[in-house]
């Protein structure tokens, strides 16, 4: 299993709360750090890629998993 | 059988809406995402889609227009009947609506074409609400309380509510052709002029294919209904394309439909639905999506209601006034618009502020701070 520091659920939850979320989140991490997010909102895909691009917080990794979707954000 | 002038109108604004639905889906063409891009990560690509969309309609509409092809002055946009109220309290209830229900009313329909029973909530809801704003019990509301504050143009001597005649009314120039044709000019050009020069707009081909289509779509519409369906005998009302009123007029026209007639609008809804599913079946991207939490359902029922209410007071959404109403150049529309992105991103203010367990009196008077002074926003 991939490495994290902390953990964000944000299932059943459609834009623009995962990103609102992950935001809030990061916010409370140090440089470095990992976010894992977990989404059902098919939409997060590309918000999530278009939040890393645009945030420069870089994302380790972006996959579906059972109907859900994961990702990993390494705090810049 | 001899197709009438309706069913013409109603097949080919259903065909329109069917590009509109597949192109809005592929390209995740979203106005409460692109509010929330813009207030969330600093990116503008999907508002620039938006204004593009804007920006290509007010060319082609002023052009149909202008070389007396389509009297556009005659749909409900551009009256003298300026009701400011409810282009300010119905656009901010909207965008208040939009994000709480997980997009727009064009967003919504999109979505239940692609499975998502939450949106199909929500289309309900906001139908629902859009009738009864429209004749029902909300409506009493709507002419108690906000027809006392539409302003009559036409008693300070000016014809109607179009950009070029307020222009020459304030300014004592004579409304002339040329400054008709000039303000048109200069409002697509601005714009389209914005909305390229994004660079997350030009990176991202699918924000420059949904401007341009959606624009065109618009533009389509209007030829349809105003030059297709100008007929001496059975003529049809000209209009752009609209969700609110016109998904409430779909939930009737089902439930009464042995004695109703289909209309533009509600061959429209039913087009953006179908347009969406297909997409979503050929790209094998169709699935089912419910309410998995308590807080999430009630946050859909309230955008429903607040989107079918602050719609029809607003007498338009983010296609219906902020492109269609636009391209006719009326000021209400700017001003609907406006309104609808400022009560979205508002929402999203006060939703950031509340996670950190701010009160909800608290996290709004935050939130209107940041709307006042967006320079001062730390995140």
């Amino acid at each position: 299993m991939s490495e994290f520091t902390k953990e964000l659920d944000a299932s059943g939850l459609n834009c623009p709360m995962p990103i609102l979320r992950a935001k809030k989140a990061l916010k409370e991490l140090s440089p470095g750090e990992v976010l894992r997010v977990i989404a059902t909102d098919p939409g997060s895909v590309k918000d999530f890629e278009a939040f890393a691009k645009q945030t420069g917080n870089e994302l380790l990794e972006s996959v579906e998993e059972g109907g859900s979707f994961i990702y990993r954000l390494k705090k810049n | 059988m001899e197709l009438s002038n309706i069913h013409l109108v109603a097949g080919l604004g259903f065909v329109l809406a069917l590009i509109f639905g597949a192109v809005a889906n592929r390209t995740n063409f979203c106005t409460m995402g692109a509010v929330s891009d813009w207030v969330n990560m600093g990116l503008k690509g999907r508002f620039g889609a938006w204004v593009l969309a804007m920006g290509v309609a007010v060319a082609g509409a002023q052009i149909l227009e202008l070389t007396g092809t389509v009297d556009i002055s005659s749909s409900i946009y551009r009256t003298a009947n300026f009701g400011l109220g409810g282009y300010i309290v119905g656009g901010l209830l909207f965008g208040i609506g939009m994000t709480l229900g997980g997009g727009c009313g064009q967003r919504t329909l999109v979505r239940v074409g692609t499975g998502n029973l939450k949106s199909l909530v929500v289309l309900l809801v906001l139908a629902i609400a859009a009738y009864m704003t429209l004749r029902g019990i909300l409506a009493t509301v709507r002419v108690a309380a906000f027809e006392p504050l539409a302003i009559d143009l036409s008693t300070q001597g000016i014809s109607d509510q179009g950009l070029a005649s307020v222009l020459a009314a304030w300014t004592g120039m004579e409304l002339t052709n040329t400054l008709r044709w000039a303000v048109g000019l200069i409002v697509a050009a601005i714009l389209i002029l914005w909305a390229l020069s994004q660079s997350a707009v030009r990176e991202n081909k699918d924000n420059i294919l949904a401007g341009i289509v959606i624009g065109l779509i618009i533009v389509a519409s209007w030829v349809v209904t105003g030059l297709v369906g100008a007929d001496d005998f059975d003529p049809v009302p000209i209009e752009g394309m609209s969700f609110v009123a016109p998904t409430g007029n779909t939930l009737s026209y089902l439930m009464t439909y042995t004695g109703a007639t289909i209309n533009f609008g509600i061959a429209i809804v039913l087009g953006i639905i179908a347009g969406s599913f297909l997409y979503a079946i050929f790209t094998r991207t169709f699935a089912i999506e419910t309410f998995t939490d308590k807080q999430d359902m009630i946050n859909h029922l309230s955008g429903g209601m607040l989107m079918g209410f602050g719609g029809v007071l607003a007498l338009g959404c983010t296609v219906g006034q902020a492109i269609s109403g636009i391209s006719t150049l009326a000021l209400g529309s700017f001003i609907a618009a406006f309104s609808i992105v400022v009560g979205s991103a508002l929402t999203m203010r006060v939703q950031y502020h509340r996670m950190d367990d701010m009160s909800f009196t608290r996290a709004v008077g935050t939130g209107v701070a940041d709307m006042l002074m967006p320079w001062r926003m730390k995140d």
